[in-house]
Order: C-alpha cells, then sequence, then structure tokens
C-alpha cells in the first residue's frame, strides 16, 4: 500500500524512557523503507529521530523518564515532515551546537547525526512550554512523481 | 544487552555484544568494558556481530575506551560490525580512529597474549 494514500498525520505519543526508544526507530525504519527511501538513507533517518528522542530526554527532561515526547509523522507530496514534540523546559536552538568533528571525544554528535540525515531542520517554541524539532527530507524522486 | 567477557589467551579480553547499543545499554556495557583496562590486558577486542544498532551513547562508550586504551596502552579493537554499524562510524568520521577488524577470532589468533 502507498502510504500516499493515508489520510492525515500519524501520531506517536512515548513515554521519554530510553527502553522505549526501539519502539520509535522501529516505526521511523518501516515508514521510511515504505516512503522508498535507500536503505542507507533510511538508517540515517533512524539515527537522526532516535538522537532527537536523546536529546530530549537527557536536556529537556533531565532523564525524568515521566514525561512524554510526542512525535507526529506528515507525508506531503514531495516530503516526509517528523515533528517531535516536548513538553521540557525549553533551551535557546542557537546554543545546539555539534562538536568538531576533527576532535575525537565522547558526546556531541546527535546534532550532526540529525543535520547529516535531513534536507532541513526547523525549531518552534510552542504555547504551554516545551520545544518542537521538525525535520523534514525530501523524497525520492521517483516518489515524488508518483504522488 | 548480552554481554559476554572471555579472556581467549592471557591479556587478550573479548567482549561480546548481543542487541542495540543505545541511551538505554550503553551505561551497562561502560560499566563492564572500562574496568577491563585494569585487568592487566594487552587487548581487548568488542565483538559487535550480534549489534544492530548504535547511537552516539554507544559511540562515547568506546570513544572512552579508546582514550582509555591510548593511555593504558592497551590494545582496543573493535570487530564484526555490520554494515549498519560500521557507516554510523563513518558518520562520526571514526571509522579510521578505531581499529576494526571483520572477525573477532582473526584478531585473537595473531596474538601471542601477555
Amino acid at each position: 500500500m502507498k502510504l500516499a494514500s493515508i489520510k492525515g498525520p500519524v501520531i506517536l505519543d512515548i513515554p521519554a524512557d530510553p527502553p522505549a526508544m526501539f519502539i520509535v526507530r522501529a516505526l521511523v525504519g518501516e515508514i521510511s523503507s515504505r516512503i522508498g527511501f535507500e536503505d542507507e538513507e533510511t538508517d540515517k533517518l533512524v539515527l537522526a529521530v532516535d538522537e532527537a528522542c536523546t536529546n530530549v530526554i537527557r536536556h529537556a527532561y533531565k532523564n525524568s523518564s515521566d514525561k512524554r515526547i510526542v512525535i507526529t509523522f506528515t507525508l506531503g507530496m514531495d516530503c516526509f515532515e517528523i515533528m517531535i514534540r516536548d513538553f521540557g523546559s525549553g533551551a535557546d536552538p542557537s546554543t545546539f551546537k555539534g562538536r568538531d568533528l576533527e576532535q575525537v571525544r565522547p558526546g556531541g554528535l546527535g546534532i550532526h547525526f540529525i543535520k547529516s540525515a535531513v534536507d532541513k531542520i526547523e525549531y518552534d517554541t510552542p504555547p504551554g512550554g516545551g520545544m518542537v524539532l521538525k525535520m523534514i527530507k525530501f523524497m525520492p524522486l521517483q516518489e515524488r512523481a508518483q504522488n | 544487552m548480552k554481554i559476554q567477557i572471555d579472556e581467549r589467551k592471557p591479556g587478550v579480553f573479548v567482549v561480546s555484544l548481543g542487541g542495540d547499543l543505545d541511551m538505554s545499554s550503553s551505561p551497562q556495557v561502560r560499566n563492564i568494558l572500562l574496568p577491563i583496562f585494569r585487568k592487566k590486558a594487552s587487548h581487548i577486542v568488542v565483538d559487535l556481530t550480534d549489534v544492530p544498532y548504535i547511537d552516539s551513547s554507544g559511540i562515547a562508550t568506546f570513544v572512552e575506551a579508546l582514550q582509555l586504551s591510548r593511555k593504558d596502552k592497551v590494545r582496543f579493537s573493535l570487530a564484526g560490525a555490520c554494515r549498519r554499524v560500521e557507516s554510523i562510524f563513518d558518520l562520526a568520521y571514526l571509522k579510521n580512529i578505531f581499529e576494526m577488524a571483520p572477525d573477532a577470532n582473526q584478531l585473537v589468533e595473531g596474538e601471542q597474549g601477555r
């Protein structure tokens, strides 16, 4: 079945708990494959969404697993959009910087992985607090033509 | 995460991991892997054959181990990484920083032990 025939977004509301992240990875992988992204692109997308959720757990929620992460998947005519909503303390996106990749030290890779996987990222601070990270990946050309 | 430690030769340890190496399992791996450096090890091999996925926290654990290996002059290698795991090291510009081999047994066979 073509994903384009699904009306409206798919919403995953999940505990901000590391053992639950396999569910996110499985869903992203399945949707990405069905959209028609190559395995390598799918792997990068899975990693990016996983890293974004990990950042929420670690930084926005300070490892408090009783909070929620809401992930909204939307398939447009020419792009796949993944929106990650948290209800944490919020932060200034200009401070989100990965480490210099020339340096070999632990940490600082998450942002780099996210940027490598998608074509565009946007941050928003919605009313009610927390943050929204929107990741946009353009569809493979063949799929765009069919949509 | 399944973790098995095997001292194949005196000072030559193979740490076999099974399962996703992510934020959930990395602390467990870190707590088991890093103390091996204090066991008079000469070579530590992490066998990733049964690890289908790794994230930045898993990579951070290995970077920490690599730093410890340089400090303690212990050889540290990764073996058996699948295409997906290897590509994540590549994405982090770390593929050439680690000693990576296709097979743990191959690495151990060439070792004399302590």
